[in-house]
């Protein structure tokens, strides 16, 4: 299968619903999104950490030193109240633009 | 984020980074990649390592303060690298700002504060006006126990007569300033002493024992500050008397600050009602009451009493005036003058740095462009901006507050002791004034700061890119201009207000007042004299000033001497009721008169001042012998217009009852209050005849007068050993003084005319250079295509003539209109005075063309190959 690029104004949707798991490092986001897009979403790795601390600085996120699985400190990002909130609104959206832009290529 | 925490921040970004990549290396290994291959690929996965952690630094953004020590560090190496931008905008900062500062201090210390009294705005002095007029005239003794017993306005009324007091000592006699006050003074006041206790009402009373209550200065300097004082008696004015009190350091009475000694004033309630007007008063209202229906009292009480005592108060009014106004006084105008003044040259400071900030912006256009194209933010150049001219006019502040500190006492010191200015010891920076420094120079800085900053934003980026920083747009340029014209205006302004405080004081100075002023020794004193009877005490003033006389006479290097009871150049004279016998004496408030002077013997010959006809008065003129009067010309001229006045006779109400004496001569006229009073009639009789305690020993003098001091004193000294001096002072010193305040205000606005040319010189040089800078290219064309460096001259000076000129016309016409409120400042010439507006206007235009002199001769010595080669 072949790659795609993500679209603008997408990857802070990804992180967000991946966070919603439970707390994670940023590694493990990029991981996650390439997993559960079964590889499909290609996301260059160096673009996570400027949309990340981004996002803590919003609030839409937390940021915690803790150790991972293998006893090594690693920054463990997190979901607020806020986050969760923009999650909710940015699905919705997602959702109507999707539907919208359906009907267009596929019309009935 | 705090920039103290980026350092750590930094620090956990690279482990969270590098915790990033063995995460995946690891993850590659565990899917069978070799280790090497493994690392390689998840750097290559991870994209730009640095990019990466650069874009996310960012993200942290920088807060405000760390970016507003950024731009101060940008800013003060702007600072160092503009080194003539910054001092000269320096040096008009700090001296409109130290200037502001240092004359503002003086207003408010003086005009502004509150007197040191409890509920000091219900202190008032009351007056009485002389029929038809309204000069504030001392209170009548009867009047003045009339309204303490009927008024409802005041809680209390005080009465006071200031005097000098003689202190005998062992040898050492001196004489101070006193002031005799009634019992409510002090605690109408409510001040209390340092020590002891205040005069009370029964000192006052009659047979009541003399006690002395003295100020600080006069118990430091006389008593070492000894608290044993208390009780002491000393010899005040012949009587042993009892010290009861020390007044605190800071106790004054406003209007006379130099008082020494405080002694009951008694007044006895029948001689009160034939006494003459002798008293200054002090009152406080009390609660509630306005000043307007105090004003009304009064003036229903003067109309009463006028009905109930018509030969001493008919047609006489009565008024109250708040004491702070009348402690200010005319000065009031002086200092608001000089306010006026110096915030026209803290106008220019401001428009010259407005301007520097404003040129030397738009040369930065090119680099303000490029870092907006570079993707600086707006605010961020506008933030930026503010902080530079922050930085300028804080430390531009800063200066001037140094400037202050040190200009205010130098200012005050530069103050002969006589002048005029009342409050002085009260003079001071306080808070509030600091306050008003920061306050300007901050509200300048911002205005800087913002002003030039919107100009650079208005700019289109890519305009300012293309003009390769040489722009500056038409909008600029009229605001340049404008300011610079406006500066140009101001200090016209401020130079036709110094030439017209200058020429008027040329005209005062060179004022003939009628007599020698140079040579002359002038001693002044109470005569002390035991308290007997009224005829004991006159018969031995005239023995003491004709034994003062004659030993002192008797000196070699002494050419004439002589008396009188007021000496001229002191502001004031006696004054009283005469008229000629031959016609019917005027009405009861109706009467005519003028000024008295008391003199002795070889006055006129000792003063210089030509006897016009008839005979000075000479030893023959003594008690017992008829008496006799000479007129000044003035009193020659109203009383006798076209007749001779020698061998007729008058009417004088001076010595009670009055007498009728003879005029024996005519003297010419001679300014006696001050150099810019008029001669007004005076009549002068003898000292002998009417023997006065107020003396003023005339000494002219062969050589230096300073080296005849000592020796008459000694002689004063000779003839009665308890005789103390208050003043003694040369003519000249006298004369001195009494223009110390037209000298002042000459000084002080010739300084700030001075200090506004000097600006508005710079703002034009700088006006002009920054148009030649521009304009080099234009030139160099102009010169290779053949014009004469001359013309070249021409063009660049008429564009600083063009904004000079229009500068003269505004400030002709701003000075027009404002220096009408000089108008009350000036001697002889009125406020138009086309002889100072001339002047001043070439003097203007000079520095003007001198301010664009140097940047044109730059524009002829352009290049024209280097000019066409750099573009």
């Amino acid at each position: 299968m072949d790659k795609i690029e993500l679209l603008q104004g997408t990857l802070d949707m990804l992180i967000l619903r991946t966070l919603q798991w439970g707390p994670q490092h940023g590694h493990g986001i990029g991981v996650a999104i390439r997993a559960s897009s079964d590889d499909a979403l290609q996301v260059e790795h160096g673009s996570l950490y400027p949309a990340l601390h981004r996002m803590k600085k919003q609030g839409l996120i937390d940021a915690e030193w803790k150790l991972s699985e293998n006893k090594q400190r690693a920054r463990y990002y997190q979901l607020t109240a806020k986050g969760k909130k923009a999650l909710a609104a940015e699905e919705t959206r997602w959702n109507r633009m999707v539907e919208a832009i359906a009907r267009v290529m596929k019309p009935a | 984020m705090p920039f103290w925490d980026r350092r750590k921040e930094n620090r956990e970004l690279d482990e969270e980074l590098r915790f990033h990549l063995e995460q995946e290396a690891q993850l590659r290994r565990d899917r069978g990649e070799s280790a090497d291959a493994a690392r390689l690929n998840a750097r290559r996965d991870f994209g730009n390592l640095t990019r990466a952690a650069e874009v996310t630094r960012q993200m942290w953004g920088w807060s405000a303060w760390e970016r507003g020590v950024q731009d101060l560090r940008f800013a003060l190496r702007m600072m160092r690298k503009n080194l003539a931008f910054t001092g000269l905008a320096l040096v008009a900062l700090t001296l409109g700002i130290g200037a502001t500062t240092a004359i503002f201090s003086v207003v408010n210390s003086v005009l502004l504060r509150p007197l040191p009294f409890p509920e000091p705005d219900r202190l008032m002095t009351i007056w009485e006006n002389p029929p038809k007029s309204t000069h504030n005239n001392l209170v009548q003794s009867g009047n003045l126990l009339a309204w303490r017993e009927r008024n409802r306005s005041f809680v209390d009324i005080a009465a006071m007569f200031p005097m000098g007091i003689n202190v005998e000592g062992q040898g050492d006699a001196v004489q101070v300033a006193g002031l005799r006050v009634t019992g409510s003074f002090f605690p109408l006041l409510g001040v209390r002493p340092l020590i002891g206790r205040t005069i009370r009402a029964e000192d006052a009373a009659p047979g009541a024992p003399p006690v002395v209550v003295l100020s600080y200065g006069f118990w430091q300097r006389r008593f070492g500050g000894h608290a044993d004082v208390l009780g002491q008696k000393i010899p005040v004015a012949t009587e042993s008397t009892e010290v009861i009190g020390v007044m605190p350091p800071d106790f004054a009475f406003p209007t006379l600050p130099r008082t020494a000694l405080f002694v009951p004033l008694k007044i006895d309630p029948v001689q009160a009602l034939r006494d003459g007007r002798n008293y200054s008063t002090v009152a406080r209202l009390r609660p509630g009451v306005a000043l307007g229906a105090a004003r009304a009292e009064m003036h229903a009480m003067a109309l009463q009493l006028g009905i109930e005592r018509p030969n001493m108060d008919a047609k006489w009014d009565a008024t109250v005036i708040p004491l702070l106004e009348k402690t200010v006084g005319e000065t009031r105008t002086t200092l608001l003058v000089l306010l006026g003044a110096v915030f026209f040259v803290l106008l220019i400071a401001c428009a010259n740095v407005a301007n520097l900030l404003l040129m030397r912006n738009s040369a930065r256009r090119r680099e303000m462009t490029v870092r907006m194209a570079l993707g600086a933010g707006r605010w961020r150049l506008l933030h930026q901006l503010a902080i530079e001219s922050l930085l300028l006019s804080v430390t531009g502040g800063a200066l001037g507050f140094l400037l202050a500190l040190w200009g205010v006492p130098a200012l005050v010191s530069m103050l002969p002791a006589e002048f005029p200015l009342p409050r002085m010891s009260e003079i001071r920076i306080d808070p509030g004034v600091l306050a008003f420094t920061f306050l300007i120079s901050l509200a300048c800085g911002l205005f800087f700061g913002i002003f030039p900053a919107m100009q650079v934003n208005r700019g289109q980026v890519s305009d300012g890119l293309r003009q390769g920083g040489r722009g500056g747009s038409i909008a600029n340029r009229a605001v340049r201009h404008t300011l610079v014209i406006a500066e140009i205006a101001l200090a016209l302004l401020l130079v036709v207000g110094a030439g017209l405080m200058l020429r008027s004081f040329l005209l005062l100075h060179s004022v003939d007042p009628g007599f020698r002023t140079d040579h002359l020794l002038t001693f002044r004193m109470v005569l002390t004299t035991p308290l007997t009877t009224l005829e004991q005490v006159t018969a031995l003033r005239a023995q003491r000033v004709r034994q003062m006389l004659e030993k002192v006479r008797a000196l070699p290097d002494v050419s004439a001497a002589s008396t009188i009871h007021i000496p001229p150049m002191t502001g004031g004279n006696s004054g009283t009721d005469y008229h000629r016998l031959d016609r019917p004496a005027p009405q009861a408030g109706q009467g005519t008169g003028g000024a008295v002077s008391v003199i002795s013997d070889d006055y006129f010959r000792t003063m210089g001042i030509p006897v016009l006809a008839g005979r000075e008065f000479d030893a023959h003129d003594r008690a017992g012998a008829p008496k006799v009067m000479i007129l000044n010309q003035a009193a020659a001229d109203y009383f006798y217009p076209g007749e001779n006045p020698l061998g007729k006779r008058m009417k004088v109400s001076w010595g009670p009852p009055p007498d009728e004496m003879e005029i024996v001569g005519v003297a010419g006229n001679i300014r006696h209050d001050s150099l810019d009073t008029k001669p007004d009639p005076c009549i002068f009789l003898a000292h002998a005849q009417q023997p006065s305690g107020f003396q003023t020993l005339l000494v002219r003098t062969r050589g230096n007068p300073q080296n005849v001091i000592a020796e008459v004193r000694d002689q004063i000294r000779a003839v009665s050993p308890s005789q103390g001096i208050q003043e003694i002072a040369t003519m000249e010193n006298l004369i001195g003084d009494s223009i110390a305040r037209p000298k002042l205000e000459v000084a002080i606005l010739g300084l700030f005319g001075f200090i506004a040319l000097l600006l508005a010189c710079v703002g034009i040089y700088a006006v002009i250079s920054y148009s030649v800078e521009q304009r080099t290219r234009e030139m160099g064309i102009r010169l290779a295509l053949g014009a004469s460096p001359g013309s070249v001259l021409q063009m660049v000076l008429r564009e600083g003539v063009l904004l000079a000129a229009a500068g003269i016309v505004v400030g002709v016409g701003a000075s027009l209109l404002l220096t009408k409120y000089l108008a009350t400042l000036l001697y002889s010439i009125r406020p138009t005075d086309p002889l100072v507006y001339a002047s001043v206007s070439a003097v203007l235009a000079i520095a003007a063309i001198a301010g664009c002199l140097f940047p044109a001769r730059r524009a002829t010595r352009v290049d024209p190959a280097m000019v066409l080669r750099e573009e």
